[in-house]
């Protein structure tokens, strides 16, 4: 994909925007839950 | 060059806008609460810039960047370990209990937090002055960077690089306290976000777009022959499962600070400056966004270079530079609009002043609130030396530790090597999880501490982190000489011991010490157990 053919570095890319859009989706989840 | 005139007008305007904020942190900086902890109430989406911009640096920009350009896009596994374990995990897990017991407790700092959990100032004065000896190898690192990027793109010499940097960044750590630094803070990450995506946008255009991954896949066969028969196999491969490449980039770089993040005192005592839970986990979106821009932008982007230079020069990234902390700036010099120059120096200065500061503070408040707070109680202390008790004696202490600890910084930034950014940066992270990251995890998740396994952890993963530091892995061990003094050789094991770094070693080691501590500790005193 775009070029790279080793699946470490894909799988490295991938995991990036994934924990990133986990972090988003979190946050905005928990925006008004009293901890 | 950069255009000077365009760069002065900027750095101005820049300039303007720190002195207001540093202003601001002046006036709302009214006791010793304020100075350390920013009052307790500091706004999520500051909390999630200032987290972002104090734990990314120009280690992580030019000092990985070059790094990447050097070894290639297995380092992308930095990025994701700086998301999920130093924003998502620190955030999510460490930081609600570490805010909650920092309240209860009335910790001030990292050490103040690890003594009070474990009622014991011994533990409080180990923890400072691990910091006060290892944090400024890392703000000197820090500071250096940033002295050697002005002196190549403005043409300043490099002494009077360094002097400006560390004064405009002290007097609004000494005099604005941690009001003033997270507001500059979250002045710079907003910069390191904007400058960050553009550069990303426009080395992609001067590479040929995405066609560019392909373009650098294509140049495996160019990879120098030291690497090559280390491991490497091209810049958008991982190197060989094994190698001595493949123990830097996993143990070193990926593991040593993905991991060594989550320990770290000027990342921890930001999460006692939120008012309350519900504001951590606003800070969670900033944080993660920033991160992903600013670390993913420059990780990709030093990768790319080689293409760029290939294209225009015939010569690799590490061809065109001896020094793999000047590829990333030369690049920027090179390749971007006039325009984008300028904002890049100013996003690194952002960078560099945005952890410096933060560093100066920790070391600064673990002088003064750790040690000198308690050395002056001490019997054998002089009395008319000892101060009073009061707030605004404990204040005046807390910005002359500051400023002391300012200037060891720069003091090593002149004796340190040039090329060590990145080096340095990953020995601090493995310094903080060998140290503190299990003494950390136990004070903010069991009910009852052990203070002797707690003692035992923090000694054990600092001293072994040390000696095979100064013995045994080969990057620093070489550097140092220590070994090749006394044994004739720079390191006394053989591969690939030479090749893996301290905190995989010393961070297990910490934490059997721990566990043993706890166990002794619950044989001596059973009663305590079942409390």
């Amino acid at each position: 994909m775009f070029g790279i053919d080793d699946p470490w570095i894909l799988l490295g890319y991938a995991l990036c925007f994934i924990s990133t859009a986990f972090g988003v989706v979190y946050g905005l989840l928990k925006w008004n839950e009293e901890v | 060059m950069v255009n000077q005139t365009l760069f002065w007008a900027a750095a101005a305007v820049y300039a303007v806008v720190i002195c207001y904020l540093a202003w601001l942190g002046y006036k709302k900086t009214k006791c010793n609460d304020d100075y350390m902890l920013a009052g307790r109430n500091i706004h999520p989406v500051i909390l999630g810039l200032s987290y972002g911009a104090t734990f990314i640096s120009t280690s992580a920009i030019v000092g990985f960047g070059g790094y990447a350009a050097k070894l290639g896009m297995g380092i992308i596994w930095l990025v994701m370990l700086n998301i999920s374990v130093g924003v998502l995990i620190a955030f999510m897990v460490f930081g609600k209990p570490t805010r909650r017991i920092g309240k209860k407790l009335g910790a001030m700092t990292f050490p103040d937090l690890l003594g009070k959990v474990y009622k014991s100032n011994f533990v409080q004065y180990v923890t400072g002055l691990i910091i006060m000896v290892g944090m400024p190898l890392y703000s000197s690192a820090v500071l250096i960077g940033g002295g050697r990027f002005i002196e190549q793109v403005l043409d300043v010499p490099y002494l009077w690089a360094i002097i400006g940097l560390t004064v405009i960044t002290a007097v609004y750590v000494v005099f604005g306290g941690l009001v003033a630094v997270m507001y500059t803070d979250a002045l710079q990450g907003s910069l390191m976000i904007f400058g960050m995506s553009a550069i990303m946008i426009i080395t992609l255009s001067a590479v040929g777009g995405f066609d560019g991954f392909q373009s650098l896949t294509d140049m495996s066969h160019l990879v120098p022959a030291g690497l090559a028969s280390t491991g490497m196999t091209g810049w958008t491969s991982f190197p060989e499962l094994g190698s001595a490449t493949w123990y830097t980039l996993v143990t070193t770089i990926i593991m040593g600070v993905g991991i060594g993040v989550l320990a770290q005192p000027q990342l921890a005592v930001r999460f006692m400056t939120a008012k309350d839970g519900k504001s951590l986990n606003r800070a969670i979106p900033v944080g993660a966004i920033f991160i992903l821009i600013t670390t993913g932008v420059a990780y990709t982007m030093g990768a790319l270079t080689n293409v760029y230079f290939y294209e225009k020069f015939g010569k690799i990234s590490t061809e065109m530079t001896g020094n793999v902390d000047n590829i990333v700036p030369l690049f920027i010099d090179i390749a971007m609009p006039e325009w984008l120059v300028v904002m890049f120096v100013l996003v690194l200065l952002a960078a560099a002043m945005s952890t410096m500061s933060s560093l100066f503070h920790v070391m600064g408040t673990a002088a003064g609130h750790d040690i000198w707070v308690h050395i002056r109680r001490a019997k054998f202390f002089p009395s008319r030396l000892r101060g009073s008790d009061e707030d605004a004696s404990k204040l005046r202490v807390n910005k002359i530790g500051t400023f002391l600890m300012i200037a060891v910084s720069l003091g090593l930034a002149f004796i340190m090597p040039g090329d060590i950014i990145a080096r340095a940066t990953a020995m601090f992270m493995g310094l903080c999880a060998a140290a503190f990251l299990p003494a950390y995890t136990v004070a903010v998740f069991s009910k009852n501490p052990s203070r002797l396994g707690a003692i035992a952890s923090l000694l054990t993963g600092s001293i072994v982190w040390a000696i095979w530091t100064v013995f045994v892995h080969q990057a620093e061990s070489g550097v140092l000489r220590v070994s090749e003094i006394l044994t004739g050789n720079p390191s006394v094991l053989d591969f690939p011991w030479t090749v893996v770094d301290s905190l995989f070693i010393a961070l297990p080691l910490s934490i059997v010490a721990l566990i043993i501590g706890t166990m002794i500790e619950r044989r001596r005193s059973p009663a305590v157990t079942e409390a």
